[in-house]
């Protein structure tokens, strides 16, 4: 039995690794297939997939659960925005200087909270609550500034074009350019992330989150881990509302608020909390069924409703989501990792 | 000096709307570990109770009272159907019971629309004039009622049998059944107070904002970051002191600059206080 | 028999730690429960209580199956335990942990406090105190005294003298001797003190994982090859 397992787990390719080729392959060719609202708006539902991914890893390795992750979307998001706004007659690219800003800034102000927050070890519970508190502060912080923000009717923001100084310069206002652009941000994301919670990183990450106090013993500094990786989801999460903002030309104060951030938590309980691949997927999955099933009429009302009712059924039935029951139904779930958080 | 008064006097008396709002979650975070996120919503469905109720013709005290009731009824339904099982797992709780906000948030859009809701204010007339402050009646009748509600809870708590229970049940939930009690029946009993209270809450405060389906969002915050300043557990004082740490510092605050910024304010000294004692916060864990 | 314990098993996931323990209790008994640290001892105590389901066997009390029981119903029932450890209520005071032995399990109870702090005067003088303040003979007296207001039938102690000084040891062997003759309450003590065992009753067990490998008297157990192994008096 062991045997039959070791090699799966030890080489470097793993079942997951084929069905997030398979995933990739599928959206690679959807444009080649079809065209329409399907390729205008899947690139937007992979960037929540992206959020998405930034949630898990912080959820589903480290134990942390955030409330606060469209705070980061939307500092990616804004900040894409005003520089693409205000940054003009550069030499340099301000969408790529905007993209920059917003993903250096998710992710230095998650580091800064989560050094505040773990170094006094602030345990799970109460830094909920901070998060939440955080995308409270931040959609509000949106809403009222409204001369640099635009306020409740949210920023224009330009579609980006891509230049590699004067040989190429690619504009992104077809659906398909950008879906291929976006596509090819969204699978070296993935590809790192996951290589890192495979890494050493991720060991320890997911150490912590099943015995903290054996990883202070051994020598760990927990509160940096931690940070750290709090930090790497503020990253994800701020490339992802950056990409977005150019992708939709706007950035809203809905998408910082308590409510789209739960919204990822349900995503990434659905998809399955421990598989990155699966969250990206849950994401894409259940943002566009919502988006489907709300254009509706009769079933518009009741649609978020059944969306809680799912998400209590994952938390009491299937804790794995559905990346869980892939596995189990692919007979792994037999001798998997044992239910975790 | 007439200034003075008045933020002195308006200090009071959000602290106390602000001690009754989070009293509910006091109860049920510091008596039974569980991280409520659904309080904002018992309180929201406490409001449109008392909106619906009232709409029927009922007086307003009744009206309140059943409100409670009612909402003290859904949180013995949820404790009875899920939380029960998952005591002990706060992380658990913790999402079920933000499910539990979405649920009944989704429920209250489709039973009572998303209108905003107006609940006429049962004293009426206008403030009474005592020369250097304006009394907001209503106001004033809702803090001596909170008021009321903590200093009953907190006889109840010390000084009678059931209030032994409750505490040794908190101290020591094995030893308790060892002797003989009940703990299920009275974790059910605490969860079920607290949202009754919760729901008393959002009935008495109704006619002070205005009744849509987020309105318990902002409490649902705030509250946490009164019981958490007060320390879990420190039913009584704790949540008259956080209260006051949160209410008074907003008043404040909103003297100088406008109410927005004066909440992001508040959250972040929050925030910075409760870095530095945490200690209060994971006493649940 | 006021307790019966037939071909009782128990242990914590899957591992075993109680096997096919039998033993019938008179009215107004005491049994001694002795063994080395990690055999069992407490594990029993635990079983009796309610706090583990045996995996086999059954438990009756005054003739009632008691073996599904929550604790709460059995003590209810008139079982009361004394934890190791004590298991007192730190931030309540004295007179409170007293009265939660009265009313936590709500049916209306004889009130025996003028009796419990007959037996301990030294919890008479500190009623308004936090038990968490008391020392630690005074805890373990709380402790007995609480497991009596809850006036019951049978009583499991285990380890009473765990980390008390000598003098005390023998104070609360001799009330506990004394409740045993008084109010006829059967008792059930584990200890590692076999001299206060000794001179509480005349009939012990010795526990050695998980099974009982001697019982009887106290010189037929003082005889037993275990007991020269192990329990060097
Ligand atoms: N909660 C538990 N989970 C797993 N194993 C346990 C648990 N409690 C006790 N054990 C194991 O069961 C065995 C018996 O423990 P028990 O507490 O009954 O011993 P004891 O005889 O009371 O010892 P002592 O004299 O030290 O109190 C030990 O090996 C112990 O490690
Ligand atoms: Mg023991």
């Amino acid at each position: 039995m062991t045997a039959e397992i070791q090699p799966a787990r030890r080489g470097v390719f793993r079942r997951e690794d084929v069905a997030a080729l398979a995933v990739f392959l599928l959206l690679a060719a959807i444009p080649l297939a079809t065209s329409g609202y399907v390729v205008y708006i899947l690139p937007q539902y992979m960037l929540l997939g992206v959020l998405a991914m930034s949630l898990a890893l912080l959820w589903g390795h480290g134990g942390i659960v955030s409330f606060g992750q469209a705070a980061f979307f939307a500092i990616g998001a804004y900040a894409m925005g005003l520089v693409m706004k205000h940054l003009t007659g550069m030499a340099i690219n301000s969408a790529y200087v905007g993209i920059l800003v917003g993903t250096v800034g998710g992710g230095v102000t998650a580091l800064l909270i989560g050094y505040f927050l773990f170094s006094a070890g602030v345990r799970a519970a109460y830094f909920v609550v901070a998060t939440l508190a955080l995308s409270i502060v931040v959609e509000q912080t949106v809403k009222s500034f409204s001369d640099i923000t635009g306020g409740w009717n949210g920023l224009y923001v330009d579609r980006m074009t891509v230049t590699l100084g004067s040989w190429l310069e690619l504009s992104l206002f077809d659906d398909a350019p950008i879906y291929y652009v976006v596509l090819a941000v969204v699978v070296p994301v993935y590809v790192i992330a996951t290589a890192l919670m495979r890494g050493r990183f991720g060991k320890i990450v997911v150490g912590i989150r099943e015995n903290e106090d054996r990883m202070t013993a051994l020598g760990f500094n927990v509160p940096m881990y931690k940070t750290l990786v709090f930090g790497l989801s503020g990253l994800l999460a701020g490339v992802a509302g950056s990409f977005y903002a150019t992708h939709a030309q706007f950035a809203h104060p809905v998408n910082a608020g308590v409510l789209f951030s739960t919204q990822v938590v349900i995503w990434v309980a659905i998809g399955g909390r421990h598989s990155l691949l699966g969250s990206f997927v849950g994401a894409i999955v259940v943002a566009s069924l919502s988006n489907y099933l709300s254009s509706i009429e009769e079933i518009q009302n009741y649609w978020p409703l059944v969306m809680g009712l799912i998400f209590i059924a994952v938390i009491v039935l299937f804790r794995g989501g559905l990346a869980g029951l892939v596995e189990k139904l692919a007979g792994k779930g037999a001798h998997g990792r044992a239910a975790g958080h | 000096m007439e200034i003075l008064v008045s933020v002195l006097a308006d200090t009071v008396l959000i602290t106390l709307v602000l001690a009754f709002a989070a009293f509910g979650l006091a109860i049920i975070y510091g008596l039974t570990g569980v991280i409520n996120m659904g309080h904002g919503a018992m309180l929201t469905l406490g409001a449109y109770f008392t909106w619906w109720l009232l709409d029927q013709g009922v007086p307003f005290v009744p009206t309140v009272l059943l409100s409670a009731l009612a909402v003290g009824l859904v949180g013995l339904a949820f404790e009875h159907l899920l939380i029960r099982h998952f005591y002990g797992r706060p992380f658990d709780t913790l999402l079920l019971t933000w499910a539990f906000f979405l649920v009944t948030t989704e429920v209250i859009k489709i039973v009572f629309g998303t209108d905003f809701r107006n609940v006429a204010d049962p004293i009426g007339g206008d403030p009474v004039n005592l020369g250097i402050y304006q009394v907001p009646t209503y106001k004033t009748v809702v803090a001596l009622l909170a008021l009321a509600v903590v200093a009953g809870t907190a006889l109840v708590f010390f000084k009678t049998t059931l209030g032994v229970r409750v505490r040794a049940m908190t101290q020591n939930r094995e030893m308790a059944g060892l002797l003989g009690l009940n703990v299920a029946a009275m974790y059910k009993l605490v969860f079920g107070f607290g949202a009754a209270m919760a729901g008393l809450a959002g009935g008495v405060i109704a006619p002070m904002f205005a009744v849509q389906p987020y309105m318990g969002d902002m409490f649902l915050v705030r509250s946490f970051f009164v019981v958490t300043i007060g320390g879990i557990g420190q039913l009584l004082a704790g949540t008259l002191f956080g209260s006051f740490a949160i209410g008074g510092l907003e008043t404040v605050l909103a003297l100088f600059s406008d109410q927005v910024i004066a909440q992001i304010a508040v959250f972040f000294i929050a925030v910075i206080v409760l870095r530095f004692r945490p200690q209060g916060v994971f006493s649940g864990r | 028999m006021a307790l019966v314990i037939t071909d009782v098993s128990a242990g914590y996931g899957g591992v075993t730690v109680l096997r096919n323990v039998s033993l019938a209790l008179a009215e107004g008994e005491i049994l001694g429960v002795l063994g080395r640290n990690g055999m069992g001892k407490t594990t029993l105590i635990r079983c009796l209580a309610g706090l583990i389901e045996p995996t086999t066997g059954t438990i009756t009390l005054g003739g009632e199956n008691i073996t599904d029981l929550a604790p709460h119903e059995r003590a209810r029932r008139g079982v009361a335990t004394v934890v190791q450890g004590r298991g007192i209520f730190p931030r309540l005071s004295v007179r409170e942990n007293l009265t939660m032995g009265r009313v936590a399990g709500a049916s209306a109870r004889r009130d025996r406090t003028d009796e419990v702090l007959g037996y301990f005067p030294r919890l008479g003088e500190r009623l308004a105190q936090a038990a968490g303040t008391l020392s630690g003979g005074e805890q373990q007296m709380l402790a007995i005294g609480r497991a009596l207001m809850t006036d019951p039938k049978v009583m499991l102690l285990d380890e009473p003298s765990e980390g008390i000084m000598p003098v005390l040891v023998q104070q609360i062997a001799a009330i506990v001797t004394a409740i045993n003759r008084q109010a006829g309450l059967t008792i059930i003590i584990v200890e590692q003190n076999v001299p206060m065992v000794f001179g509480m009753t005349d009939r012990c067990i010795i526990l050695e994982k998980g099974r009982i490998v001697a019982q009887g008297s106290r010189d037929e157990v003082s005889r037993s090859e275990v007991m020269k192994e192990y329990l060097a008096i």
